[in-house]
């Protein structure tokens, strides 16, 4: 019986992609609670995406388990799937359609449908300051602006867990303040946020549980205003993240 | 089915919003049907309407170089050179031209050639009744064989001399026949000296009668349009693998895979939202071709399209020849990580598969490995079914086999494209 407060329960995660000895991810155990903004946290290739694809169901871990709402993937892809909402870093959206049509698109892939999905579109255009743009394309979008209609579409349905991969980057500070007030709002309405960013500050201010994983471990967990004063040498996320992760460029 | 449809309609309209990919898509293989069909009809017609211009130097002056004259005059199949600047052309002018490749052909008929072949028959005649000890059959000596020299002109292909030289030997044949029976006849003479002379009487004993086989008995007849228009068509309606595997990388690379993979429902419901999209387009395509073999190829003097009575036969041929197609293309686009990796194995596989398919030779000419390996190309199947219907008359019976393999090939490239999308996502 999984434990009802975790929303989401990894146990042992374990990936090893063929053709390399080291695994990805090696052997994590994390619980999200419900309502939780939680905050993966980790430089370049320590295994934040891996982890965040094997939670969206876009591939298999080599060992290990995960459950969604105490569900896994085996047997009830479908319904996670339905419960989840994905927002990627890149812009996962039709340049060539307007912003309506894709969200139109997107919302029916949902099973959404009619006044309901129409009505859902427009409210959450005008939320996020785009209601003036639902007919234009995409491609004559701004970078904040094709960042909020990447976002919408990934929170249309309403899910119970959005995954929100880097939601801020590369747009400027009006709209990293529109995302991550209405981001603070879903949230409230009951939604639990799982987060990936490289900036710490807003790690920081956002999350309410940040985990930092490196080299395929999780090497700390907390609540970010708990892992602060947990030594005196740490003065914010940011010092925490280069004390452990080390100054060393990553790359890869 | 929401889904579908909308996934459908989503691809319709990033398809007609990518306006100049949109023409390129009907314009190109409309461009191509037309070139293709021109040139190849000039390869069709053959030697018999190029009217390709020829030396002939006569040296006889008798009957042989009257009949090689005449036969190549009447023909219309040449256009004879006999004087250069207003002068007689030589032997040695006649080899400097071909050599240069002003001209095709250059034949010289030599001096006496008549009067040798004469007495070689007559020498022949008279061996034959020199038993009989008429007066006047006495033994000649046979003079040797008369050559006509035929100069050719190294980039003039072999059909075009092999048909030359059926022509020639054609027009000597008759005129060897017409000697022989003509000094036969005065050997008689000879022989009887009371009966009146046998008179030669020109009469073509053999008629050839060419009857295009039909299992209707409705005869098609076979022109260049009625060649080219398939053969061409299912060339272009392939073509559609590199837009369609174009846009399974492109949404790939724009990240939009991540989301769908994400999403409730099946990603092959995606799949078949492009198959569909992409096969209604080789379908207009299709159209569109038949349209330009029966309106636009007859305006620029070409022989109309004939599409026959077999209407479903060829529906149901082109729906099959669209979904193995786009199978190919959903096979290309997902394995293919890159638009350079599809657009170059998506470009030279169609043209080997065309080539396999008999689009430039005809498969029953080539070796016996390759008529082997033909077997197994969709273009192969498609054309012999477009055959079946255009040429031989056949109906939906007749190209059940060819639809029953697109459909299949069709099938394996689905089953290949999901398959590496489940080892895919399992790496």
């Amino acid at each position: 019986m999984q434990n009802k407060k975790h929303i989401i329960e990894i146990k042992h995660l374990t990936k090893v992609y063929k053709g390399t000895s080291k695994p990805a991810i090696d052997d994590i155990n994390l619980d999200i609670t419900t309502g939780e903004i939680f905050g993966l946290l980790g430089p370049n290739g320590a295994g934040k995406t891996t982890t965040i694809s094997i939670l969206c169901g876009l591939f298999a871990p080599t060992s290990g388990n995960v459950f969604i709402d105490g569900m896994d993937y085996q047997h009830s892809s479908e319904t996670i799937k339905n419960i989840i909402g994905v927002v990627p870093q890149d812009i996962a959206l039709y340049p060539t359609l307007t912003a309506k049509e894709n969200l139109t698109f997107f919302g029916h892939l949902y099973g959404l449908k009619g006044k309901k999905l129409k009505t859902r579109i427009d409210e959450c255009l005008e939320l996020f300051g785009l209601e003036k743009n639902a007919g234009k394309k995409i491609k004559t979008f701004s970078g904040g602006m094709k960042r909020r209609i990447n976002l919408i579409a990934g929170i249309l349905h309403k899910p119970k867990i959005i995954f929100l991969d880097e939601p801020t980057v590369g747009v400027d500070v009006q709209s990293r303040n529109v995302i991550l007030d209405h981001l603070r709002n879903i949230n409230k309405e009951g939604a639990t946020l799982i987060y990936t960013s490289h900036y710490m500050e807003e790690a920081e201010n956002f999350c309410s549980k940040v985990a930092i994983i490196d080299k395929g471990e999780i090497i700390i967990e907390g609540h970010p205003e708990e892992l602060i004063k947990s030594k005196e040498e740490y003065t914010n996320l940011e010092s925490i993240f280069l004390q452990l992760t080390g100054r060393a460029l990553r790359d890869e | 089915m929401l889904r579908l449809i909308s996934s459908i309609y989503k691809e319709f309209l990033v398809l007609i919003r990518d306006r100049a990919g949109l023409a390129i898509l009907f314009i190109m293989p409309l461009f191509l049907i037309i070139i293709m069909t021109l040139i190849q009809d000039a390869t069709f017609k053959s030697v018999k309407d190029a009217n390709i211009s020829m030396i002939l130097v006569n040296n006889d002056h008798d009957s042989l170089g009257a009949a090689i004259s005449n036969g190549l005059y009447e023909s219309d199949f040449f256009h004879i050179v006999e004087t250069m600047d207003g002068d007689p052309i030589t032997e040695d002018m006649a080899q400097q031209a071909v050599a240069q490749g002003k001209y095709k052909i250059g034949i010289i008929i030599p001096e006496r050639a008549t009067e040798a072949i004469r007495e070689n028959v007559k020498a022949l005649i008279n061996k034959s009744f020199s038993s009989f000890n008429i007066p006047g059959t006495k033994r000649r000596t046979r003079k040797s064989t008369v050559d006509i020299k035929i100069y050719i002109d190294p980039a003039t292909s072999q059909s075009f001399k092999n048909s030359l030289m059926s022509s020639l030997k054609e027009f000597t044949a008759e005129l060897e026949i017409k000697l022989f029976f003509q000094n036969f006849s005065s050997t008689l003479a000879g022989m009887f000296p009371d009966q009146d002379p046998i008179e030669f009487e020109n009469f073509q004993t053999i008629n050839y009668e060419e009857i295009y086989a039909s299992t209707t008995g409705d005869e098609i007849l076979p022109n260049s349009v009625q060649h080219n228009v398939p053969a061409w068509t299912m060339f272009a309606i392939f073509f559609i693998v590199l837009p369609l595997a174009g846009n399974i990388i492109k949404e790939r690379d724009e990240g939009s895979v991540v989301r769908l993979k994400t999403m409730p429902g099946s990603y092959v419901t995606v799949m078949f939202s492009k198959i569909f999209i992409y096969l209604a387009v080789a379908m207009v395509q299709f159209i569109l071709m038949l349209m330009v073999g029966r309106y636009l190829l007859p305006a620029m003097g070409l022989p109309q399209l004939e599409i026959g009575p077999h209407k479903i036969a060829l529906i149901a041929l082109a729906i099959a020849s669209g979904f193995a197609a786009t199978g190919f293309g959903v096979a290309i686009g997902t394995i293919a990580t890159t638009h350079e990796q599809a657009s170059t194995f998506g470009a030279v596989s169609i043209i080997i598969f065309a080539a396999l398919g008999g689009i430039w030779v005809p498969v029953y000419i080539m070796p016996h490995t390759i008529r082997i390996i033909s077997e197994f190309s969709p273009l192969y199947w498609g054309l012999n079914g477009f055959y079946d219907i255009f040429l031989r008359n056949g109906n939906i019976v007749a190209v059940l086999p060819e639809i029953f393999k697109l459909i299949f090939f069709f099938a394996v490239m689905l089953l290949i494209a999901i398959g590496y999308n489940k080892i895919n996502n399992a790496k």
